[in-house]
């Protein structure tokens, strides 16, 4: 990531990124590494030419001098002459030649061409200034002493008269005396006292063909290279000049090419983000742009501007794809909840019942499960126990859930042994069974005042059943096929009878095939033995044991399978009464609509007894108190179960009515009677009822036992 | 719980047939309100009224702070039962009852 973005940038900054001044300073460096490397090329070719024609120029115009000078003087024997004197002179004369004597061994009477000596050498200096020869002169090589003697020299400025001479390079004196004949003969060579020079000689040859000296011309390098460099100059600065306005011209072209679209882009995609910032949904914003480039940054603008589509398409889709996802978690979450009060989830769920106490639990794999558990009283001493466990999860298996619940609720209602009702039950089921999903299913009924429990099993886990002392063991009873599998299925009923202290303990395989982080099942080994560990307590202190031995065993690890359990814990036949009389019992649903309802269950046993009018009135009116109360307070702003117990005293005879919740504990006692000496504008409404009660009733108790509100009235009759 | 309605100028005979209680009364509330605008003298008939809960007299004492402003309120024959419960709340002071 860049440190800020281009957005944040300041103008300044943003130039820096300047595409175009980028291609400007690489146009300019290229092309100035191209001119040099022209320059030094054109230079180095232009040199070796124009120095080449000065030569060819000195060399003519030494060809045309020796010629000038044969036609005045007799060159052949001059310069025999002194190559002949020369020669005889022995080494240690050449080294005195700045002597007097070494000078008068040319000079003197014995050479015959002194004459001509100083007839060439004004004739040599005559056309030395005319020419643009820098030096023009006559001489030879001795190449024994690899030495050049001089015959005539115009040159004043040393003393380079006849017969003297100087060493040379042996490669010069190889280049004239070994000259093919080709062109001419020329050395370039640098002397302390001239600098560099080029160097070219007319050869002159006497009658026999041999060269007996040459006409040197010198050429001063140093003037070609002062015109050369004047020449680059020149050239240089028209290079530049060219450069820095081709330079221009590329980039402004470039600029408008290429930069500018690019610009244009770059500021359609900026208020495409700043639009996207403000909430406009605008979509046209790469569409609009105007570039026809016919290139990549044409091909560029259309598929963003393609792109921008698709994202306002892609966005839109997603927008509907979540407001349906949004859908579903809703209703899954209404289903989720419809599912959870379909089965009994108030405990304890009859609070009256000292027979037994009944504790469930149902975990969900998912928002839905296929498992369920039930049980409900099919007379006043039949309780049905229900555990099933749904082919499959979610959703479907939900519904097929609901299907078996409420099929083998309005069977058992309808009397019958477990194996009729899961017969008549498995029947309805392949009737609507288009899916192929199949239950199994566990079905008990048992006896409340004697602890027998008849049973079936269509393909359900085995019950583990606990003996009065505390062991738990599976039993391992008869299995018929699985609920919509088989429309002729038959089952059978087992019967068992419950010790008081013992319980039945009934599951789904969601706790045995639980499994840990290593995929270990929980297994029906470790069940017994969480069973065990916990044999002592109630049913829900054993369904809690469980669940909490599951979850340490499972860890992390993900829940897979529904986890459904279901205990009941046998405490034995109902103790009898005192007076001998079993207590009449109604659970309902406390709201203002059961009261009528309970009203008349009660008044049901008040005229049994011929309770006389006036009481019943007052009693009728106590309930009407009383149990609006519980409606309308003990669970407020949900609603819950409360029981109505009748009972009957005798000397004097009288009827207990004793009200239950599972609400918020509240002594209606506890608040103080109403002054019911104010005047009308005075009095409050609230507090009348309990004290109507009061005052009609003969007595009124409260306690809150267990997490139940038990409020127990009396009455003479 | 039935109620019965008889209206004469101002006036206005109310008929409580049945129980009053947490269930019924706030249908007289509900039938009474709208009745009750021009009406200056409101007569509750509760010779057919079996018993009266304090949902009811909640019912009655609220009809009679608004009949207070603006006329008057009688209440008619009281069964016993009726009488009895009037007497226990102290609702026999405040209400003109005539038996």
């Amino acid at each position: 990531m860049p440190e800020k973005s281009v957005r944040e940038m300041s103008a300044r900054e943003r130039r820096g990124h300047s595409l175009a001044a980028r291609v400007w300073r690489s146009l300019i460096m290229s092309s100035v590494i191209l001119a040099v490397a022209a320059i030094l090329v054109g230079l180095a070719s232009h040199g070796y030419a124009l120095l080449n024609q000065h030569l060819a120029v000195a060399y003519n115009y030494a060809a045309v001098t020796a010629e000038l000078l044969e036609n005045e003087i007799d060159v052949v024997a001059l310069s025999e002459n002194v190559t002949e004197i020369y020669r005889s002179l022995p080494d240690e004369e050449h080294a005195a030649q700045d002597t007097l004597r070494y000078r008068e061994h040319f000079f003197g009477a014995s050479n015959e061409s002194t004459s001509d000596y100083y007839r060439a050498l004004s004739i040599l200096r005559r056309l030395m200034n005319d020419a643009d020869i820098e030096y023009i002169y006559l001489g030879m090589f001795d190449p024994e002493t690899d030495s050049l003697v001089y015959m005539v020299d115009p040159d004043q400025s040393d003393s380079s008269e006849m017969g003297k001479w100087e060493p040379v390079d042996p490669e010069e004196v190889h280049a004239f005396l070994d000259w093919s004949g080709e062109g001419y003969p020329s050395y370039i060579g640098w002397t302390r006292q001239y600098g560099w020079l080029g160097t070219c000689g007319a050869p002159v040859a006497n009658e026999d063909g041999e060269t007996v000296a040459f006409l040197f011309a010198d050429v001063s390098i140093r003037s070609i290279a002062t015109q050369l460099l004047a020449y680059a100059a020149q050239f240089s600065i028209v290079m530049l000049v060219l450069i820095i306005v081709a330079a221009n011209l590329i980039t402004r072209h470039f600029q408008d090419t290429l930069v500018a679209p690019i610009n244009q882009i770059a500021e359609a995609a900026e208020s495409y983000t700043e639009d996207r910032e403000r909430g406009s949904d605008a979509v046209d914003h790469f569409a609009k742009l105007d570039i026809h480039t016919g290139d990549e940054v044409e091909n560029l603008a259309l598929i963003m501007s393609d792109m921008e589509h698709g994202l306002a398409e892609y966005e839109a889709n997603l927008e509907r794809v979540n407001a349906e996802r949004g859908r579903i978690g809703a209703e899954l979450n209404l289903a989720s909840t419809l599912q959870s009060r379909m089965i009994p989830n108030v405990f304890p769920p009859f609070p009256d019942r000292t027979e037994f106490d009944i504790y469930a639990a149902m975990k969900p794999a998912r928002e839905v499960g296929g498992d369920f558990y039930d049980f409900f009283f099919i007379d006043d001493d039949h309780l049905a126990l229900v555990i099933a466990d749904v082919s499959g999860k979610g959703v479907p298996s939900a519904l097929f859930m609901m299907m078996t619940k409420i099929l083998i609720n309005d069977h058992a209602m309808l009397g019958g042994t477990p194996a009729q009702i899961l017969t008549d039950v498995n029947r309805a089921v392949c009737a609507n069974n288009p899916v192929d999903m199949f239950v199994t299913v566990w079905l008990g009924i048992l006896e409340v005042s004697t602890g027998r429990l008849t049973a079936a099993n269509a393909g359900h886990e085995h019950p583990i059943v606990q003996d009065g002392h505390g062991r738990f063991e599976t039993l391992r009873d008869r299995h018929g096929f699985v609920l919509g599998g088989d429309v002729d299925t038959v089952y059978h009923d087992y019967e068992l009878t419950l010790e008081p202290g013992g319980s039945i303990f009934v599951h789904t395989d969601g706790i045995t095939e639980a499994k840990d982080g290593s995929g270990e099942l929980f297994g029906s080994k470790r069940l017994l033995a969480s069973l065990n560990g916990h044999q002592d307590g109630a049913s829900d202190e054993i369904i809690g044991g469980v669940l909490a031995d599951v979850e340490q065993f499972v860890g992390d690890s993900p829940q897979f399978d529904d986890i459904t359990m279901l205990c009941l814990h046998y405490r034995g036949p109902e103790r009898s009464k005192s007076e001998g009389e079993h207590m009449a019992v109604m659970t309902i649903d406390a709201t203002v609509e059961n009261i009528e309802a309970v009203t008349e269950f009660v008044n049901e046993h008040l005229e049994k007894l011929c309770c006389p009018p006036k009481a019943q009135m007052q009693i009728d009116i106590a309930i009407d108190e009383l149990f609006s109360n519980i409606s309308l307070y003990a669970y407020a702003p949900d609603t819950g179960p409360a029981t109505v117990c009748v009972d009957v005293e005798e000397n004097p005879l009288s009827v207990i009515l004793t009200f239950i919740d599972n609400g918020k504990p509240f002594d209606p006692l506890s608040t103080d009677d109403p002054d019911v000496t104010l005047p009308a504008e005075k009095r409050e409404i609230g507090g009348l009822g309990v004290f109507l009660v009061k005052k009609t009733m003969d007595s009124i108790d409260y306690e809150y036992k267990d997490g139940q509100n038990i409020l127990r009235i009396k009455k003479a009759i | 719980m039935e109620i019965t309605t008889a209206k004469n100028d101002t006036a206005l005979n109310v008929g409580i047939i049945g129980r009053l209680d947490t269930t019924t009364a706030p249908q007289l509330e509900r039938e009474l309100n709208d009745k009750l605008e021009d009406i200056t003298e409101l007569v509750l008939d509760c010779s057919e009224l079996e018993y009266i809960s304090s949902a009811g007299l909640r019912v009655f004492l609220g009809l009679h702070k608004l009949m207070m402003e603006k006329g008057s309120l009688l209440v008619l024959h009281p069964n016993d039962t009726v009488m009895e419960i009037f007497q226990v709340t102290g609702f026999d002071g405040i209400l003109n009852i005539e038996k």
